[in-house]
């Protein structure tokens, strides 16, 4: 193999168990967003956009969907005959099949993978957010300060700062404490869970970590504690920018409705930063005579006959007379009958909602309805 | 059985009453339902009939149109065995010879290093779906020589027969420099079975401005778009990475096909909209069709128009055609305001 300066580490086996029925058969980074991407079309897009070509993507929980999505990587142009998308399960050894049991042992359990590109320096990228990132900056800020390990952070406000991996730094940024959701935050930087690691640096503490039985295995409560132990030279890279963990159902609600403000700070129409994703081949959308729509995103294949007020619609969604759509999100290939009335919901991908139904939170009340199958 | 068809594809079509729309393209590369290309669908057609290798007879201009093709890859035609060829024309083809059986025997090497044993001939100007094999089932079943494809009795210049007949006549009329397959069909030679398919679905030939018009508009018939684009058949193009359509406040659409990547602030009615236009505040848009990235600025009014791609209508422009002749803008010109 070529050596490589940079190879990303995608982290794509996470649950969200909090987004419920969304996440039954995919995993988080599968789930849909903004009316045509999966969350992993971000960070994918990004390692592309900033000129990162090797990507290990890490998969564990219900990989079927992300499997066939991820392909050969063709989508984001990381199908490359040297490097390029690599998927990396567990697998089995002869002492049994290794589970990712955390962030960090799922990077251990593939160091092969890490030791045959032999790199100068390792990024760790999440496949939960949503954000636009150049990681090449970050890499020049990395060795600039001759750092062991950089960590992104981004300004909380702070009285959201407990519920993040919030980074204590110095005036020069160093990183001097990291506290995981401190009831009294003493700085409002959360961690991105995006880190560059130097690659010597990372082998030798993921050595260590995996030799202790203690140790959950996990970035943030294990090893950037050793690190700071240790004395490693550990930096906050400061982000600015959109940067969103979609875990929760409100918040991926929320996520869409942000892409749709007159001045949003994730802009999807940068020809010099896109956001690629698997394309679905459906034929333009088609806006009827007796439809409205306003204010909202509509993506092709899409059949739109009733009123769209300030909604997300995703790929093949059709949308029958009479029915009127607002502050809403819905998901590839649903239906949604006559004279059907949805507000302030999530319409799983492929549902079909009756005519005539009433989908909208009880007066009052601050929810965001998901609509999906339950079994 | 969908193994043994040979797709030969001519795009060779140039035609003066496009004069301003393909000045710079070929008809094979006209822009098509805001986000294909007229070769899409047979292409396409080819491809979803199992036909695993395409052969692409192009005219002189084909910078667009390669463009467009690539390697084959939207098609699934970038193959190890078989896929996509493209045969441009040498130095010496003179255009009279398009698709004469003159023109396909310059690249003989190709049916003879083919292994597949029927051979489907068609043109690139054709919108619509045809499966393949069920006009090669047909054809085997009829015993024909040679199946020609209809639409209502008119011919579509669409053909299945065998490769051997090809290469046959091909050394039958070598001295004679125009003579094509539809010679052949309408001399109704003795020896030669002709046998006739009908398509009953939607199908068009694009072959002049009033009918690429028409037939654009055909689209927003709820008939024509659901037999054009299937669920089982998809229309195969280049994929171009756009976001979704952004609506905004105030706008207003109606009886439209929109692509991917759009901004609308204005009233669309009637309209075929490609990939990434922008469409202002105020600005009234109707029976028109706006090709990709141009831009028509606030409070223009545009009615009975085609805009070819990356034009900028200044603000206020008023610009009107008709059906039979609509007023056509030229790629990348810019209408000035008052």
């Amino acid at each position: 193999m070529v050596q490589k300066k940079c190879v990303a580490m995608l982290l794509a086996g996470g649950q969200g168990s909090r987004l419920g029925a969304l996440t039954r058969y995919i995993a988080k980074p599968a789930v849909s967003f903004g009316g045509k991407y999966r969350i992993i079309d971000f960070p994918l897009s990004n390692c592309t956009n900033s000129g990162i070509e090797t990507v290990g993507v890490l998969t564990q929980y219900q990989p079927l969907v992300l499997h066939s999505y991820i392909g050969i990587g063709a989508a984001w142009d990381l199908d490359r005959s040297n490097g390029g998308v690599t998927v990396l399960p567990p697998y089995a050894e002869t002492s049994g099949v290794k589970w990712y049991k955390g962030t960090a042992s799922a990077i251990y359990e593939n160091i092969n993978y890490l030791k045959q590109y032999n790199p100068e320096y390792v990024l760790i990228l999440s496949g939960d957010h949503i954000y636009k990132m150049d990681y090449s900056k970050m890499l020049d800020y990395h060795i600039e300060k001759d750092a062991d390990v950089s960590i992104s952070v981004i300004e909380v406000p702070w009285d959201e700062a407990s519920r993040f991996g919030i980074m204590n730094t110095n005036m020069n940024l160093d990183i001097i404490e990291f506290e995981e959701k401190p009831k009294t935050p003493k700085s409002n930087l959360a961690s991105m869970g995006i880190y560059i690691f130097n690659w010597s640096v990372l082998r030798t503490f993921l050595e260590i970590d995996d030799n202790n039985p203690e140790s959950s295995n996990d970035f943030g409560k294990d090893i950037i504690p050793l690190l700071l132990e240790e004395n490693k030279k550990v930096v906050a890279y400061p982000f600015k920018g959109y940067w969103k963990d979609v875990g929760t159902v409100k918040s991926l609600w929320e996520a869409n409705m942000d892409i749709l403000k007159e001045e949003t700070e994730l802009d999807l129409y940068d020809r010099d930063w896109r956001i690629y994703s698997v394309n679905p081949n459906q034929p333009p959308q088609y806006i009827s005579p007796t439809a409205q729509v306003e204010e909202s995103l509509v993506n092709e294949g899409c059949i739109v006959k009733g009123t769209i007020k300030h909604s997300v619609l995703f790929q093949g969604v059709t949308v029958e007379e009479g029915s009127v759509i607002q502050d809403s999100v819905i998901m590839p290939n649903a239906r949604i009958g006559k004279n059907v009335v949805i507000e302030k919901a999530i319409i799983a991908e492929g549902m079909v909602v009756e005519d005539h139904a009433i989908i909208r939170p009880e007066k009052n009340k601050d929810d965001v309805i998901l609509v999906a199958k339950e079994d | 059985m969908s193994q043994s068809m040979l797709g030969i594809i001519n795009a060779t079509q140039e035609l003066d009453a496009f004069q301003n729309l393909t000045a710079h393209r070929s008809i094979a590369a006209l822009p098509f339902a805001g986000r294909y290309r007229l070769i899409d669908f047979m292409l396409s057609n080819m491809v979803n009939s199992g036909i695993t290798s395409v052969a692409i007879f192009t005219g002189h201009g084909v910078r667009s149109l390669m463009d467009h093709l690539g390697c084959g890859q939207q098609w699934d035609l970038d193959r190890k065995r078989d896929g996509l060829f493209v045969f441009t024309p040498d130095g010496k083809s003179k255009n009279e010879e398009f698709g004469s059986f003159t023109h396909l025997a310059k690249n003989i090497t190709f049916f003879l290093r083919s292994r597949q044993k029927y051979v489907v001939i068609t043109n690139s100007n054709i919108i619509g779906t045809i499966n393949f094999s069920s006009v090669l089932e047909h054809h085997i079943k009829a015993e024909a020589n040679i199946t020609e494809i209809v639409h209502h009795g008119e011919t579509l210049h669409t053909y299945i027969l065998e490769k051997e007949l090809l290469l046959s006549l091909f050394e039958q009329y070598k001295n004679q420099g125009y003579y094509s397959i539809l010679d052949v069909v309408n001399e109704q030679l003795d020896k030669i079975k002709i046998e006739r398919y009908e398509c009953k679905d939607y199908i068009v030939t694009i072959n002049s401005l009033e009918s690429y018009y028409k037939h654009s508009m055909d689209m927003l018939k709820k008939e024509a778009y659901y037999q054009v684009f299937t669920k089982d058949e998809p229309v195969f193009t280049k994929v171009k990475d756009e976001p979704p359509t952004r609506y905004k406040m105030g706008a207003k659409v109606s009886n439209s096909l929109i692509a991917n990547g759009c901004m609308i602030q204005g009233e669309v009615e009637n309209c075929i909209i490609s990939r990434a236009v922008k469409i202002g505040k105020g600005a009234i848009v109707r029976n028109s069709i706006i090709m990709q990235k141009t831009q028509i600025e606030d409070n223009c009014v545009l009615d009975g128009v085609i805009i070819d791609k990356d034009v900028k209508i200044e603000s206020g422009v008023k610009l009107t055609g008709t059906r039979e002749t609509p007023y056509v803008v030229e790629k990348g010109t810019v209408q000035k305001g008052s």
